[in-house]
C-alpha cells in the first residue's frame, strides 16, 4: 500500500483562474505549504500559453507573457505546483487520484478543492455537416497548436468556420504566416467575437466574411478538396439557389467553448444547464461541501481579466472556508477537554 | 518474384478475413492476409451497428440463421480470450400497434425454431421498467436476453493481432487486381506484385463479387451497396438506454436503432439507402434528419445535441438474400465468403469455423500447433490504461513513466497506450490507426485537444517529420507545410 499525501488546499488547473486563486488564498492567510496546484500540461498557464497574440490583461500583453508573469508570481511565493500531473478522479471524501511521471499513481487527501480546469472547444459533431470526413479539418485550437508551437500550417487554402475570437485570430495568423484564408463564415447574422475586432483581423487582411452562411457539404476522400456553401433563409435553412462549391485544402472550425467538467460530473456535482458549469453559491462553492469552482470551468468568461477576478474571489472564499473548518475543529477539541 | 508459396491467402481484413486467420493460426498453416486498405477493418467492419444479434431475424433453415445463432454464442468467449469489450446487454424490438405485435409473434416463433433461448414478449409496464425513457407509444416488445454489443473494429484488431502473433502475415495496401492460376497455385497480383497460394479465401466484403469476376467465376447474384448513416452521442447521454432498442422490422430492413456502445456512448442509426459507389461513406444532411426523427420515435427525450460524430457504413446486400460461403465449383481450393451483410458480425465466429471446415474438406493439411499463443501478443492482451485495475495502473506507471502522461483528456488515453499502439503486432502509423486502437481522439472533443500531440508522438516514435504523419491513407497528411 502506498501512503496518501495530505494537503489542505488543492487547486486543479493552472490557468489564470487557478493561479490567481492560489495567490489569493495565500494572501488571505493560507500558508504556502498548505497549497498545491496541479497541472496536466508541462507548463503552468493553461490556454494562455497557446495565445501568442497580444491583447491580454491591462497592458495588452501576449497570452504567453501573461502566463509567465502569473506563474512566476506563484512560484516566487513558494507555492508548490506539480506539472505533467493529471487528476484521474476525485471522490466525495476529497481524495484525489492522480498520475504524474514523478509521483506515479498517487492519492492526495485535501480539505478543500478548487476546480479551475478551464474549458474546451466544442467539437465539429455539433456542426453536422454532410459529406466525407477527410484529413485537413482541424479545430481552431489544434490549428493554433500546430502553427504557434510546432510551426506547421493547416494548408495553403483554408476555410474558417465560425467567428469566435479564436476563429478570427486564427484567420489572421494563417494570413500572417503566408497562407490564404479563402473566407470566414458563420451561420449567425452577426460575428460572435467579443473582444477581437473584425476590422483588425479580417478587413485589414482582405479576408472575406460571409455571414448567415453555412457549409452544407465537404468534398474530398483523402484530404479535403472543397466545400459547398449556402446562404440561409429566415428559418435558418440553406437556400438551394445560393449553393456554391469552393475549393480549399483545409478547414478550421471554431464552434465556441464549453466548460471542462468531467471531474465535477463524475463527482455528481449539481450542474447548471445554462452554463454547463457547476451550480455555485455566492461563495463559489459547489453542491459538495468544500469543493469550489472558478474561471471558465464554472462558466465561460470572455475576458481574461474577469477570469483572474473569478479566481481571486474563489481564493478568498476557500481561505475563509478553511479557517472556519479549523475553528470548528478547535471548538470540538475544547469541548472534549 | 518471390518463390514463397503460402498454404492459404485471405483477401480482405474485415471481420470475416481476420476471423478466418484467427482460426487458421491455431494450425501449422502458412497463411497471409491481403488487404487493400492501410489497416485492419478498413471496410464495413468499422462502421456498423455493433450488435451481436440473437438470431430471430433470419428465415428458418437459411445459412444466415444457422451461423447467427451459433456465432452469437461464440463471441463472448473469444472476446474474453482476447480482451475485447463485449456486453450481453439484451435487445428489445418495440411494437407500437397490433400489427407490430403480430410481427413480434412471428419473430418469437422464428427465433425459437432457430434455437434462440430466453425470448419473450413483454407488456408495456415490463418494458418501461427495463427502459424508462422509451416512447409511451411503445406498447409491446420482443426481449432477447442473449443479444449483445461489441466494438467491431477492436474485435477485428484483436483477431488480427492474435493471428499475427501466431505467424500469419499481413500485407496492407495490397489491392488484389488480377488473379491467375497455374497448375498448382493461385497467383494474386496487385500493381505487378504477386502473392502465391495453394488455397484462397475471398473475404473482400463489398468487393467479393469483383474478386469472383477476376477469378472467372462470377457470383450467382448481385451485391447491392446500401449505406447506413449513424450519429454517435456523448457519454453524458450514455445512460439514456441500457438495451439495444429496435423498431419492428419492415420490408426496408431492421430500421433505426438506439443502442449503448461498449465504451459508454450511444449509437443512433442506421437508415438504408442504395448508393452508387461502394466507397460512399459520406454522411448527408437529409440522412442525419431521417435518423434523428427515427431515434425520437424510440426515445423522445434523447438529447441529439450531444452528437460528437457522424459516420456511415455500406452493407453488401446480396440479391439472393443469404450468405454465400462455398468453394468455387470451377476453381478448386478457392473459397468465396460473399453477401455477408448483417448479421455478419454476430455470425463471424461461426463463419470463420465454417470456412475452415471447407478448407479442410478441400484437402488443406491442418495440424494443431503446440506453441499456440492465446493472447494478442506474447505478453498478453495490450490493456489500455483506463481498462486497468488500480494495482495494474500503479505498476504500469512505475514500469514506464509514459503511462503517467495523459494525451487524450476526453478518453484518458496515456502516452504509454499510444506508444504501445505504435509498436503492437500490427503497428499503428497514422492518426486514425492510433485513434481506433486507443480511443485517443474519439471523445467529445474529437481530437481537438490531442491530435497535434498524437502526431508529435507518431513522428517521434517512427522517426519521421511531423508533416509526414498521415490521418489515414498515403495522401492524407494531417497538416500542410511549414509556416513562414
Ligand atoms: C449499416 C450497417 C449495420 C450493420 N449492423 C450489424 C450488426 O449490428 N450486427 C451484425 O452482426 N452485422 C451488422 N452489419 C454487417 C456487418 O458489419 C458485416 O457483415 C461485416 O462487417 C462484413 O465483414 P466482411 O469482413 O465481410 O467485410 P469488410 O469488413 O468490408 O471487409 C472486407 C475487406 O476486404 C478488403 N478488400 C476489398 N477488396 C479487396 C481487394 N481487391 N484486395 C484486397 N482487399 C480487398 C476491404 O478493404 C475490406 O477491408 C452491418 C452492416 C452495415 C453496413
Ligand atoms: C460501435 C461503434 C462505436 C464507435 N464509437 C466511437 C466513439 O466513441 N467516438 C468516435 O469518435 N467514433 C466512434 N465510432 C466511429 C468511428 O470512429 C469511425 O468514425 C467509424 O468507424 C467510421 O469510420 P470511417 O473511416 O468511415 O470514418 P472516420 O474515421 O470518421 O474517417 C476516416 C475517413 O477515411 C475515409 N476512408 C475510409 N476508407 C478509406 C480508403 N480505403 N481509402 C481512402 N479513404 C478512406 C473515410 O471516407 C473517412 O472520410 C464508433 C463506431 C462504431 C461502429
Amino acid at each position: 500500500m502506498s501512503k496518501t499525501m495530505k494537503k489542505r488546499l488543492v487547486i486543479i488547473g493552472s490557468g489564470p483562474a487557478g493561479l490567481s486563486c492560489a495567490l489569493s488564498a495565500l494572501k488571505n492567510g493560507i500558508p504556502k505549504e498548505n497549497i498545491l496546484v496541479l497541472e496536466r500540461e508541462e507548463e503552468l498557464g493553461g490556454t494562455l500559453n497557446l495565445c501568442i497574440h497580444a491583447g491580454f490583461g491591462k497592458d495588452n500583453k501576449t497570452g504567453t507573457e501573461l502566463a509567465t508573469e502569473l506563474a512566476d508570481k506563484v512560484r516566487n511565493a513558494g507555492i508548490t505546483c506539480m506539472t505533467s500531473t493529471t487528476v484521474l478522479s476525485i471522490d466525495k471524501r476529497k481524495i484525489i487520484t492522480l498520475i504524474s511521471p514523478e509521483l506515479g499513481y498517487t492519492k492526495i487527501t485535501a480539505e478543500a478543492i478548487v476546480l479551475a480546469t478551464g474549458c474546451r472547444e466544442r467539437s465539429r459533431g455539433g456542426l453536422s455537416i454532410g459529406g466525407t470526413r477527410p484529413a485537413g479539418i482541424l479545430s481552431a485550437g489544434t490549428a493554433q497548436r500546430f502553427i504557434n508551437l510546432e510551426g506547421y500550417m493547416p494548408g495553403a487554402k483554408t476555410v474558417v468556420v465560425g467567428t469566435t475570437d479564436l476563429a478570427l485570430v486564427i484567420a489572421r495568423r494563417i494570413t500572417l504566416e503566408g497562407g490564404q484564408v479563402v473566407f470566414v463564415c458563420d451561420s449567425k447574422k452577426k460575428p460572435q467575437s467579443e473582444r477581437v475586432k473584425v476590422g483588425e483581423c479580417l478587413d485589414y487582411f482582405n479576408i472575406p466574411l460571409k455571414l448567415h452562411t453555412t457549409i452544407t457539404r465537404i468534398f474530398g476522400k483523402d484530404r479535403i478538396e472543397g466545400v459547398e456553401i449556402a446562404e440561409l433563409d429566415k428559418k435558418g435553412r440553406p437556400i438551394k439557389e445560393t449553393k456554391e462549391r469552393v475549393e480549399c485544402d483545409s478547414l478550421v472550425y471554431s464552434c465556441g467553448f464549453i466548460p471542462e467538467n468531467e471531474l465535477a460530473n463524475s463527482l455528481g456535482i449539481e450542474m447548471r444547464q445554462s452554463t454547463h458549469g457547476p451550480r455555485t453559491t455566492r461563495k463559489m462553492e459547489t453542491s459538495i461541501d468544500g469543493i469550489f469552482s472558478c474561471g471558465n470551468s464554472r462558466m465561460i468568461h470572455e475576458d481574461v481579466d474577469d477570469i483572474i477576478l473569478d479566481g481571486k474571489k474563489a481564493g478568498k472564499f476557500v481561505a475563509e472556508h478553511l479557517k472556519s473548518l479549523k475553528e470548528d475543529k478547535k471548538k470540538k477539541k475544547e469541548k472534549k477537554q | 518474384m518471390s518463390k514463397k508459396v503460402y498454404d492459404v491467402a485471405i483477401i480482405g481484413a474485415g471481420i470475416v478475413g481476420t476471423m478466418t486467420a484467427f482460426y487458421l493460426s491455431k494450425y501449422n498453416v502458412n497463411a497471409v492476409v491481403l488487404e487493400a486498405g492501410i489497416d485492419i477493418a478498413s471496410g464495413t467492419t468499422r462502421a456498423n451497428s455493433a450488435v451481436i444479434h440473437a438470431g430471430y431475424d433470419a428465415p428458418e433453415g437459411s445459412l444466415k440463421a444457422k451461423l447467427n445463432v451459433k456465432g452469437a454464442k461464440m463471441v463472448g468467449p473469444i472476446a474474453k480470450q482476447l480482451g475485447v469489450h463485449y456486453k450481453k446487454c439484451g435487445s428489445l424490438v418495440l411494437g407500437y400497434n397490433k400489427k407490430d405485435l403480430n410481427q413480434l409473434k412471428i419473430l418469437l416463433v422464428r427465433g425459437k425454431k432457430n434455437g434462440v433461448r430466453g425470448l419473450e414478449i413483454l407488456t408495456q409496464s415490463q418494458l418501461r421498467k427495463m427502459e424508462p425513457n422509451v416512447s409511451r407509444d411503445a406498447k409491446y416488445a420482443l426481449y432477447a436476453p442473449s443479444a449483445g454489443i461489441v466494438c467491431p473494429y477492436d474485435l477485428a484488431y484483436a483477431l488480427g493481432e492474435n493471428s499475427c502473433t501466431n505467424g500469419v502475415d499481413y500485407i496492407f495496401e495490397y489491392k488484389v487486381d488480377k488473379i491467375e492460376k497455374n497448375q498448382r497455385n493461385y497467383l494474386l497480383y496487385s500493381n505487378n506484385r504477386v502473392v502465391k497460394a495453394k488455397y484462397v479465401v475471398n473475404a473482400a466484403g463489398l468487393y467479393s463479387d469483383e474478386i469472383a469476376e477476376m477469378l472467372g467465376d462470377p457470383l450467382p447474384f448481385k451485391i447491392i451497396p446500401r449505406r447506413g448513416e449513424y450519429l454517435l452521442l456523448d457519454k453524458c447521454e450514455g445512460k439514456v438506454v441500457t438495451h439495444t432498442l429496435f423498431v419492428t422490422p419492415s420490408e426496408k430492413g431492421k430500421g433505426i436503432l438506439v443502442s449503448p456502445t461498449v465504451d459508454g456512448n450511444v449509437l443512433v442509426g442506421p437508415n438504408a439507402n442504395v448508393v452508387e459507389s461502394k466507397a460512399d461513406t459520406g454522411v448527408t444532411v437529409e440522412g442525419v434528419r431521417e435518423i434523428s426523427e427515427g431515434a425520437r420515435g424510440i426515445v423522445p427525450s434523447i438529447n441529439l445535441n450531444t452528437v460528437i460524430t457522424t459516420f456511415a457504413g455500406v452493407r453488401s446486400t446480396p440479391t439472393s438474400g443469404d450468405f454465400y460461403i462455398q468453394e468455387s465449383k470451377k476453381f478448386p481450393r478457392f473459397v468465396h465468403a460473399a453477401g455477408i451483410e448483417s448479421p455478419g458480425l454476430a455470425s463471424s465466429p461461426a463463419i470463420g469455423e465454417y470456412i475452415i471446415k471447407i478448407l479442410d474438406r478441400a484437402g488443406l493439411k491442418m495440424e494443431e500447433k503446440e506453441d499456440y499463443i492465446p493472447t494478442r501478443t506474447k505478453d498478453g492482451n495490450c490493456k489500455l490504461f483506463m481498462d486497468m485495475t488500480e494495482s495494474e495502473k500503479r505498476n504500469a506507471v512505475r514500469k514506464d513513466p509514459h503511462y503517467a502522461k495523459i494525451v487524450c483528456r476526453c478518453e484518458m488515453v496515456t502516452e504509454g497506450d499510444i506508444i504501445n499502439a505504435i509498436k503492437r503486432p500490427i503497428p499503428a502509423h497514422t492518426i486514425d490507426m492510433v485513434k481506433r486502437r486507443t480511443r485517443a481522439g474519439m471523445g467529445r472533443c474529437q481530437g481537438g485537444y490531442c491530435r497535434a500531440k498524437v502526431a508529435e508522438i507518431i513522428a517521434r516514435e517512427l522517426n519521421i517529420k511531423i508533416s509526414d504523419v498521415k490521418k489515414f491513407t498515403s495522401n492524407s497528411n494531417v497538416i500542410g507545410g511549414r509556416t513562414k
